[in-house]
């Protein structure tokens, strides 16, 4: 019983060795062999399959995450060149701003400086935007302020490094005009509800139509002469009453305007034609 | 119970040309079989081991297309002394089964790599050492590792098992 285990292993080892005689006498293992593959080969060519469709389920796993892991991996690309695009976009804008402001500075004949708007009051008490150039940078108060489109207002009020400009819409803004066809001479207030209406024509100072520029007449010394004010949008006939009014579109976006030329210098030469100069784009 | 065994040894000699190649880690792939012998061995005997080496050895043979009978060869005998060694020494312990396989992949090469010198096998002992057997040793300790650790896993859930 005990040497059965070794009779096991010699038969074994035996058999083995025949299998390696018949292989090497040049005709393979012989027919064992081939026996024994026409048996297994149809199982090798099953776990094959097997093997193919596990690696198959397991590959398209692997490409699902992988292609949920670039899918994130491009949103957040995608956003951040969105972001970035806008930047670009803003930047671009900013700069076409500047060059149109700049542009107008090196036009106009007299010394002016640029200020960038850092803060705005937009109720209805007061309309008014902060600009950082102030005292230190020799802005002094009713310092006319304008954009490439013509005026934006006066400064009103003077701190170190900053200065606060009314707007021409400001209930309390008042600028001496007049109609640039006709001549006609008038002031330009600011209402309440935001609007700007040309008060005190003289009723037969010759026909004010609609789309009539009004600019600056330079009366009262604070504004220069012939910087646009804004268009005619409606005349308001008061029957018998003195004077005409009419309700102006201003030609500054006073909502959407984030830097200023303030005019430090002073000069009585009409500023019109300076302005006629189509804005770049 | 045979019919059990009978497939665990089909799967096993048909593993090794079907799963190991996807196992493979830097060309080496483990010897699936030899593992499966070394394990039987050590569990059920030498006679287990010797005639679960034969056949794991033959399919392996076969399938592989080399010389039929060489690892069946090694590989009975492999199995044999993987029986002996288990009611000889105290090798119930992994720290003592894993260096075993290790032990036996390479004794089952330097067998098998003088058996097939009988035959004029052209390559050098050093390169089939550094790049075969060695490798494949040690990739054998992992993976023996890691079977060893699921079958005790296996075994204990088993025992504490209500259904047993």
């Amino acid at each position: 019983m005990k040497y059965r285990r070794y009779v096991l292993l010699v038969s074994v080892l035996l058999v083995s060795l025949f299998l390696l005689s018949l292989g090497t006498r040049g005709g393979g293992a012989g027919r064992p062999a081939d026996l024994l593959a026409v048996l297994i080969t149809p199982l090798e060519a099953t776990l094959a399959k097997v093997q193919r469709s596990a690696l198959g389920v397991w590959t398209t796993y692997r490409d699902w995450k992988n292609v949920r892991r670039e899918n994130q991996a491009l949103r957040a690309e995608v956003e951040r060149l969105r972001i970035q695009s806008l930047q670009v976009e803003d930047t671009h804008r900013e700069n076409l701003r500047l060059r149109r402001l700049l542009a107008l500075r090196d036009r106009l004949p007299l010394s002016a400086l640029a200020g960038e708007v850092i803060a705005k009051e937009w109720g209805g008490w007061v309309r008014s935007v902060t600009v950082n150039r102030g005292r230190r940078d020799g802005i002094a108060r009713l310092t006319p302020a304008i954009v490439p489109e013509g005026l934006l207002g006066r400064v009103v009020e003077v701190r170190a490094r900053a200065a606060v400009i009314q707007l021409l819409n400001d209930p309390a803004s008042a600028v001496a005009v007049m109609v640039q066809r006709t001549r006609t001479a008038g002031v330009a207030e600011g209402e309440p509800g935001g609007a700007v209406r040309l008060k005190f024509m003289a009723r037969d100072g010759g026909g004010v139509q609609v789309g009539d520029l009004v600019v600056t007449s330079g009366l009262g010394g604070v504004f220069p002469k012939g910087l646009p004010v804004g268009r005619v949008a409606a005349v308001e006939d008061k029957g018998s009453a003195l004077f005409h009014y009419a309700l102006l579109v201003p030609v500054a976006d006073f909502a959407r305007v984030e830097e200023v030329l303030l005019l430090t210098g002073q000069t009585g030469a009409d500023l019109f034609s300076h302005f006629l100069t189509p804005p770049e784009t | 119970m045979r019919l059990t065994f009978a497939l665990m040894l089909l799967g096993g000699g048909l593993a090794q040309t079907s799963v190991a190649p996807a196992l493979r880690i830097g060309g080496v792939a483990p010897d699936i079989p030899l593992i499966l012998t070394v394990l039987l061995g050590l569990r059920r005997g030498p006679e287990v081991g010797c005639l679960s080496g034969f056949a794991v050895g033959l399919l392996q043979d076969v399938a592989a297309g080399g010389f039929v009978g060489a690892q069946a060869l090694t590989k009975a005998l492999v199995g044999f002394a993987a029986g002996l060694a288990s009611e000889r020494l105290w090798v119930s312990s992994p720290m003592v089964q894993v260096p075993g396989l290790v032990f036996l992949t390479f004794a089952e090469g330097l067998t098998r790599y003088w058996l097939l010198q009988l035959f004029h096998f052209p390559a050098s002992f050093g390169d089939v050492m550094v790049h075969v057997v060695l490798p494949q040793a040690l990739y054998n300790g992992f993976l023996g590792a890691a079977a060893v650790l699921a079958l005790t896993a296996v075994e204990t859930w088993r025992e504490s098992s209500p259904w047993r």
